[in-house]
């Protein structure tokens, strides 16, 4: 879909606002072609060519009472203006992250999470100014054909050659198009690799501190920098050459109405009052034509953002991007989704077979892993690093989109694991798990109502009551990036809590003890197992877990290289054994 | 909340002064550029007094004249307005690197209360708003201002009661206008907080979207994006409202400048005082007056939004570290000792975690840390590399404070390998070695080896110079915790801090680095913090905390040895793994 039909659904997403907006910015535009005729009027009065009963003084009160009249449209149009404007880049906000919210979640972004907020910056913010200067446009196309009416009225001739100049300016701006797409994507990518470059620095600024690597990093973003500068910089030179080139058409265009105004002057035809007005409102003409080559140059950058932000819709069409969603800027927000059990959700049996995934471009990956998890087993997935655990995990849980292989449950075909396999069927902890600024309660919910979930079991399965006791605030503290720094096994205790607040049939903990103490994990599986209905399956290579197992399966480059019970495996497996010793 | 003058001026002069020399190209440009668009006028007013005449031999010429003098203007304010972006995007550029390098410098409170996705919108977002004020600044007001002088000193020139009055309007016009001037700041502030809020959340989320997606989150998600929308929108129409009170009030003082040259235009012509042609030059110069007026009143808009990013990039500078830097004693090559004496130390307000902690680390020792998690080990660690400075007592390496060297010299002889393994969106060798190209292939690939990496190498489609991914796809977390042993192989330290190492480790792969570990610790002092007995096997003293004291300290055989130790107690308890 092109980038006018996309603005075009936008537009049509809050038209009254827009509508109203539209009015007030016409005002705006069209008023200041009353002081054009007002000064016509002055000269005319002095040169004894005006209606009689018009004095100096009357045409002073006119051009403050045009003055009122628009100070009151540029109010009502800055009300207008900044809520459509909100609206706009938040829609395209709102649809983006709501996609990428329904995408595999560890296949969720093309990109880092620094870069994609460049996206969701910039570029939203692109489309904002595409659709608020629409208005302008129209605002500045009535002044042009009432100022052109006016003109043509007082001399045909004349108004004509001012025409010839402006057409040469929309052939070369439509030639030149290609060129300032290919400018602008560049500059935007350079953009983007800087703040990409910044968001992964602060990320990291333990281990960069760590390192002493200070004084590198900074070199090396002095580097991206210095990039973007020379493709900005690129991109501005062309703009600028585009808009000297329309200046300089509209000035040729002025130096042939002085060569004819000269004989309809010298004729008496046309009067000095005749002159200020072609004058005052070529003036408009020149910021008119200059506008609307700025407004189409921008328009073909606006084309760039959306083809950018069309990639976080991976497949979809780019329609979804302006689909009329509600921004709730009002009103009751829409309720969050509380995961309820009936007869399909509780777990009997899951069965996985010939699963294989590769991560695209890379020869890693799992291939046709077979697994059967009956209600209340205790399944642990074991094997070396790299042997391809957690990405098998992700697999099964959609988290990646299988690349083949059939997963039942119950019986029943699965037919998107994406969404399937979300409470309360299944709950998941990740390996590094990502806790966000909100306090630890809001955490834990993710907005299931308190009510609903018993929190405080949760909390006691995870083992993370001693570390609460701690905290100043307990489940009020304020974590995440700007909250207290928890350490990564609180950081995964919570992460447990969170997932066993779901109320899911399956757990899946992909290597959850990773940062816990053995004493922590050891209790922490114990408790999981008193709470009723549990079944597990879980990522991990410590003894506890596969003490406890009731199945094991041992991964070897991305393939299942045995499975059984410990003792079997212990016997038979040379793998295993390594595992287990160490 | 007004801005000085002197934060704008100290801006200028650190950083544009350095390109004086485009800068004074930037100025002889901006003259002539002037000098053409004062000529436009004179040269109108010429025609019609010509075109009124008797004679009208002249009037083809010009006609010919403006329409030149027109092409050179509009020429040399594109150079011009592309110099200055040059100066701007080069000075900001500057600016970028002086406020990552001062925030990478602040200390872990500071980091900790700062999301990476802020850190962004203040860097980058921020300094974007500074070169606004750059290109606005020189390119906008400043031309503007001149254009301003230009136009008084010609009207002067025609009629001092002319030039008198319109001076005394663009005085009053000036000064309504800086009035004005700060309306808009603290709008434009709570704007760029909202704004830095906003992203900061979307940066956070889209990290998250694993936890989010499997657990089911995403409508939670979703409402607390509407509710950032909720609190953004009132603060960002204010904002707007705010903006525009400036404009209404230039379109009226501007009316009020018509009104004058309409007024004395009309005296003057009737007194024939002047000719038509001057009365229509006067009316052109007062019309000339409102292009760098009303831009006058666009640039202060944005260099309010600018003045906005520059009180929130002076804060940042101002903030300082907790932790300063050494005055730059060096510390003595080959395996130092360390020495704890009654430090003690918490986290903002909160409770003590170390509490008077003493002990010494012979050079070229281990040390083997234990305790429960949350009992002070990690922090231990921490102020060792002066990520935080005791709140009393001292730490001495080799006998020296280390307050007392450079943090980079302190931390070039530390090293530790963290849980948290950070990759950039860079090649494997840059990953490796922090942007270090001094760092030799052959030291890499060596160190690679040791930790068994060749097989992972070789899969690499470019080897050292593949891209690894930040999200690092088709990278296991052992991997990436291997490669951060191998970021600390090269810095050759003579302290290193193994915190949580081999957590991510599955058995097999740790037996095969245990090798490169011992070689790691040869002839260098070590501090490992375990999770396991086996990995303190090769300590020479062991060191248990809890809740943040030592609860017992000595050598690892005498420990093991005497039945009544904590350690030996862990030991005979049979299960290899400890319990912290």
């Amino acid at each position: 879909m092109k980038a006018f039909k996309l603005i075009w659904r936008m537009i049509l997403y809050r038209p009254v606002l827009y509508f109203f907006d539209g009015i007030f910015w016409t005002g705006v535009h069209t008023f200041p072609l009353l002081p054009g005729l007002i000064t016509r009027l002055f000269f005319n009065h002095l040169t004894g060519e005006a209606a009689a009963g018009i004095n100096t003084w009357t045409i002073i009160a006119m051009l403050f009472a045009v003055a009122l009249g628009r100070i009151c449209v540029i109010l009502l149009g800055a009300w207008a203006d900044s809520q459509h404007r909100f609206s706009m880049s938040a829609l395209l906000r709102n649809n983006m992250l709501t996609h990428i919210l329904k995408r595999p979640g560890a296949q969720a972004i093309p990109c880092s999470p620094g870069e994609a907020v460049s996206y969701f910056r910039e570029d939203a913010e692109q489309a904002e100014d595409a659709i608020s200067w629409t208005l302008d446009i129209v605002g500045n196309v009535l002044f042009a054909v009432v100022a052109l009416w006016i003109l043509i009225s007082i001399s045909a001739r004349i108004t004509f050659f001012v025409f010839v100049p402006l057409v040469a300016v929309m052939v070369i701006f439509n030639r030149a198009t290609h060129k300032i797409e290919q400018y602008r994507q560049a500059s935007r990518e350079a953009t983007a690799q800087v703040t990409g470059f910044l968001g992964e620095t602060f990320s990291a600024v333990l281990a960069i501190q760590v390192a002493g690597a200070e004084a590198r990093m900074v070199e090396h973003l002095s580097q991206l920098n210095e990039e973007r500068r020379k493709l900005v910089l690129k991109d501005r030179a062309f703009n600028l050459l585009l808009d000297s080139v329309s200046s300089n058409a509209v000035s040729l265009g002025t130096g042939f109405i002085l060569i004819l105004a000269s004989q309809a002057m010298s004729t008496g035809t046309f009067s000095v009052g005749d002159f200020a007005l072609f004058v005052y409102y070529l003036d408009f003409v020149t910021g008119f034509s200059e506008f609307f080559g700025f407004f189409l140059a921008h328009f073909k950058q606006t084309s760039v953002s959306f083809d950018r932000m069309a990639e976080f819709l991976f497949k979809s069409p780019p329609a979804v991007l302006v689909e009329h969603n509600s921004l709730h800027l009002k009103g009751e927000l829409p309720a969050i989704d509380v995961p309820l059990h009936n007869s399909t959700t509780e777990l009997k049996s899951l069965e996985v077979r010939d699963l294989s995934f590769h991560y695209p471009g890379a020869d890693r990956g799992v291939n046709g892993i077979n697994l059967r998890v009956k209600a209340g087993e205790f399944v642990v997935i074991t094997g070396r690093i790299g042997s391809g655990k957690s990405t098998f995990l992700k697999a099964l849980l959609g988290l990646v989109q299988k690349d083949s292989g059939t997963i039942t449950w119950n019986g029943q075909d699965v037919a998107d694991p994406t969404d399937f396999f979300v409470p309360p069927r299944t709950a998941y902890a990740s390996q590094v798990p990502i806790l966000f600024s909100d306090p630890v309660r809001g955490n834990i919910l993710l907005g299931q109502p308190e009510e609903s979930v018993n929190i405080s079991s949760a909390i006691h399965s995870a083992v993370l009551e001693p570390d609460l006791r701690q905290m100043e605030h307990g489940l009020d503290t304020l974590v995440g990036s700007r909250g207290v720094k928890l350490s990564g096994g609180q950081v995964q205790r919570v992460a447990a809590a969170r997932m066993l607040a779901r109320n899911a049939s399956l757990l899946v903990f992909d290597d959850l003890s990773s940062a816990l103490d053995v004493e922590t994990e050891g209790l922490l599986w114990e408790r999981v197992f008193k709470r009723p209905n549990v079944t597990c399956l879980v990522v991990s290579h410590r003894r506890p877990a596969l003490r406890r197992a009731d199945h094991i399966i041992v991964l070897k480059d991305g393939q299942v290289h045995d499975s059984g019970k410990l003792d079997e495996l212990m016997e038979r497996c040379e793998e295993m054994r390594l595992l287990w010793h160490g | 909340m007004k801005v000085a003058l002197k934060h704008y001026t100290d801006l200028l002069a650190k950083y544009v002064r350095p390109q004086w020399r485009r800068v004074a190209l930037l100025g002889l440009l901006i003259v002539l550029s002037l000098t053409l668009q004062l000529a436009k006028p004179q040269i109108l007013r010429i025609f019609i007094d010509t075109a009124n005449g008797t004679s009208h031999a002249n009037l083809g010429y010009t006609a010919l004249l403006f329409m030149i003098v027109a092409l050179k203007s509009s020429a040399v304010t594109a150079y011009s307005k592309y110099v200055s972006e040059d100066v701007g995007w080069t000075a900001t550029n500057l600016l970028r690197r002086d406020v990552t390098a001062h925030c990478l410098s602040l200390d872990m409170s500071f980091q900790k209360a700062h999301t990476s996705g802020e850190m962004i919108e203040r860097i980058d977002g921020d300094v974007n708003k500074l070169s606004l004020f750059f290109s606005q600044f020189v390119m906008g007001i400043v031309v503007n201002v001149l254009l301003l002088v230009g136009v008084l000193v010609l009207l002067f020139h025609e009629d001092y009661r002319v030039g008198l009055a319109l001076s005394v309007f663009a005085i009053i016009a000036v000064a309504v206008l800086t009035l004005l001037r700060d309306i808009a700041v603290p709008h434009w502030t709570l704007d760029r907080q909202q704004s830095g809020l906003f992203f900061g959340f979307l940066t956070e989320h889209l990290a998250g979207t694993e936890d989010i997606r499997a657990n089911g989150a995403a409508s939670y998600v979703m409402k607390r994006f509407y509710l950032r929308l909720r609190e953004w929108l009132p603060t960002r129409m204010k904002a707007y409202i705010a903006g525009t009170t400036m404009w209404s009030a230039s379109t009226f003082t501007f009316t009020l400048g018509n009104a004058i040259a309409f007024g004395f235009g009309a005296y003057l012509w009737r007194s024939h005082a002047i000719t038509i042609g001057t009365v229509y030059l006067i009316v052109h110069y007062t019309e000339l007056l409102r292009r760098p007026i009303d831009q006058i009143r666009t640039q202060l808009q944005e260099l309010q939004r600018a003045s906005a990013g520059i009180t929130r990039i002076n804060e940042l500078l101002n903030i300082k570290s907790k932790v300063q830097d050494g005055h730059g004693v060096e510390l003595t090559p080959g395996p130092l000792a360390i020495e704890f004496e009654n430090v003690t130390f918490n986290y903002e307000d909160d409770d003590t975690v170390l509490d008077d902690i003493s002990f010494t680390l012979e050079p070229g020792k281990v040390l083997g840390l234990l305790g429960r998690t949350g009992s002070g080990k990690t922090t231990l660690a921490r102020l060792l590399l002066r990520l935080y400075d005791p709140a009393t007592g001292e730490i001495r390496l080799g006998g020296k404070s280390i307050r007392d060297p450079k943090l980079t010299h302190l931390r070039q002889k530390v090293t530790m390998v963290t849980q948290d393994v950070q990759l950039f969106q860079a090649t494997v060798r840059e990953n490796l070695t922090f942007f270090n190209n001094e760092i030799p292939d052959a030291k890499i690939l060596e160190i690679l080896h040791d930790l068994g990496l060749d097989s992972w190498l070789t899969t690499l489609p470019e080897g050292l110079e593949t891209m690894l991914s930040s999200g690092s796809a088709g990278l296991s977390a052992g991997e990436a915790q291997l490669l951060a042993l191998a970021r600390c192989f090269l810095t050759e330290p003579s302290v290193v801090i193994l915190d949580e190492a081999s957590s991510r480790l599955d058995p097999a792969t740790e037996q095969l680095i245990e090798r490169a570990i011992t070689k790691l610790l040869h002839n260098r002092t070590g501090v490992i913090i375990a999770h396991r007995l086996d990995t303190v096997e090769r300590a020479d003293d062991i060191l248990i905390l809890e809740n943040g004291k030592i609860v017992e300290h000595g050598a690892r055989l005498e420990l093991s040895s005497n039945p009544s130790s904590r350690f030996s107690t862990l030991l005979t308890t049979g299960l290899k793994e400890l319990f912290a």
